[in-house]
């Protein structure tokens, strides 16, 4: 077979709704595509770790500090998995760790951002973690196999902090003048970081990964979900939104595309995003310091005679 | 002859699990029946085999309970948000009451 004939059964198999399997023949551009968003989605979950890992100090309680922490070893779990499906399709883990380090890859918009207060950590868990959940869930369809599968387990964990999440939010919100002034404030700063976590509007006719079904669903087309589902309850808390502010028309919750001041994540695309550079430079230092930890588990036990 | 574990995968969207044994003198005779005894009627669309003795697992199973109280990774600890909820419904009305009388 030729590498058109192959190409043309491989498009038809995908357009029937097929999926594809590691050892399977691929396309180099889908190999590569999928690589590099998964490669990314490993990069996000265990750079996300770091800005909770920031507030884990300041938990109001004992109780709050330790379900945190276990919802950041959840984070740092599912870049393992992600990093496991990405290094079957030719990458090392240690080359991926490199290029995130070293600022070669990408790591998603929203753990550029500074934590503040404890406010944050109801936003991240809440309002981010809602976002996330809304994009992973479509990508359980995946057409590549070990993606969606991997995808699962993930969702139910983030199932479980969304309702961690929310949690915290209630708490603030049916709390004292300064506990609600913290969410505010909070959600002043976050809400156009996670207006652009879905992304600009997709380009249908370019992206492959659309076209290839890695994706499932467009940008714009997520991001209205997600306004839908959680707009309407941010305002029955009373809160206010800064802009783009969402309004109302019939059952949706739209924001206007020249209300989106897209400069931001374009910095962010670059790299250059408020704490790109102390985070990464966590991130590595966190590598080395710990480099004795991998040593020794890559060695066989020793058993005393 | 060996024991050989069988794993089954029902879909691509099902991970492989565990479906049953075969013994065979090698890898490609324990496929081979695992497709007749298992894949009979197209309960699955993979097959993987492995030798009972490449299996390894905890001898003491008391070693898989988790150590201490960590309720908090369970669904169950975060329940009490449905009465949160309506807390901070009825705390977020009073606020928008007194916003909308100033």
């Amino acid at each position: 077979m030729t590498y058109d004939e192959k190409l043309a059964r491989f498009n038809e198999h995908i357009e029937d709704g097929g999926k594809v399997e590691t050892n399977d023949w691929m396309p180099d551009d889908y190999r590569r595509g999928v690589l590099k968003f998964v490669e990314m989605h490993a990069n996000s979950e265990i750079m996300g770790a770091l800005p909770e890992r920031e507030c884990l100090p300041i938990a109001p309680s004992l109780r709050r500090k330790m379900s945190l922490a276990a919802k950041i070893q959840d984070e740092v779990g599912h870049a393992q998995l992600l990093y496991r499906v990405a290094e079957d399709l030719g990458k090392s883990r240690d080359t991926m760790f490199h290029d995130l380090v070293t600022g070669r890859s990408k790591f998603h918009n929203v753990f550029h951002y500074p934590v503040r207060h404890w406010g944050d950590v109801a936003i991240i868990g809440w309002l981010i973690d809602g976002a996330a959940l809304v994009t992973q869930a479509a990508l359980r369809d995946s057409s590549y196999a070990p993606y969606a599968r991997v995808l699962k387990r993930i969702c139910a964990e983030e199932q479980l902090h969304l309702r961690h999440g929310e949690h915290i939010t209630m708490e603030l919100s049916a709390g004292t003048d300064e506990q609600r002034a913290m969410f505010q404030e909070a959600l002043d700063r976050w809400w156009l970081p996670i207006i652009h976590f879905f992304g600009p509007r997709s380009n249908v006719a370019k992206d492959l990964l659309l076209r290839w079904k890695v994706k499932t669903r467009t940008n714009e087309d997520l991001r209205q979900e997600f306004l839908d589902r959680y707009v309407p309850k941010i305002l029955e808390l009373g809160y206010t939104f800064p802009t783009p502010v969402p309004y109302r028309d019939a059952d949706d919750y739209l924001v206007r595309d020249e209300d989106i001041d897209w400069e931001p994540l374009n910095d962010i695309k670059k790299n250059q995003g408020p704490e790109t550079e102390r985070r990464l430079t966590w991130r590595r230092d966190i590598y080395e310091t710990h480099r004795w930890v991998r040593d020794a588990m890559a060695e066989p036990a020793v058993h005393a005679a | 002859m060996d024991v050989y574990e069988v794993f089954k995968r029902s879909g691509h969207k099902e991970p492989f699990a565990h479906a049953g044994a075969v013994i065979a003198p090698d890898s490609e005779m324990a496929l081979i029946m695992a497709k007749e005894c298992f894949l009979r009627r197209r309960e699955g669309e993979h097959l993987w085999v492995t030798r009972r003795s490449d299996i390894h697992s905890f001898s003491d199973e008391s070693l898989l309970e988790i150590a201490a109280d960590k309720s908090y990774r369970f669904p169950e600890a975060y329940r009490d948000v449905v009465t949160k909820r309506e807390k901070a419904k009825v705390r977020a009305k009073e606020v928008m009451a007194e916003r909308n009388a100033s």
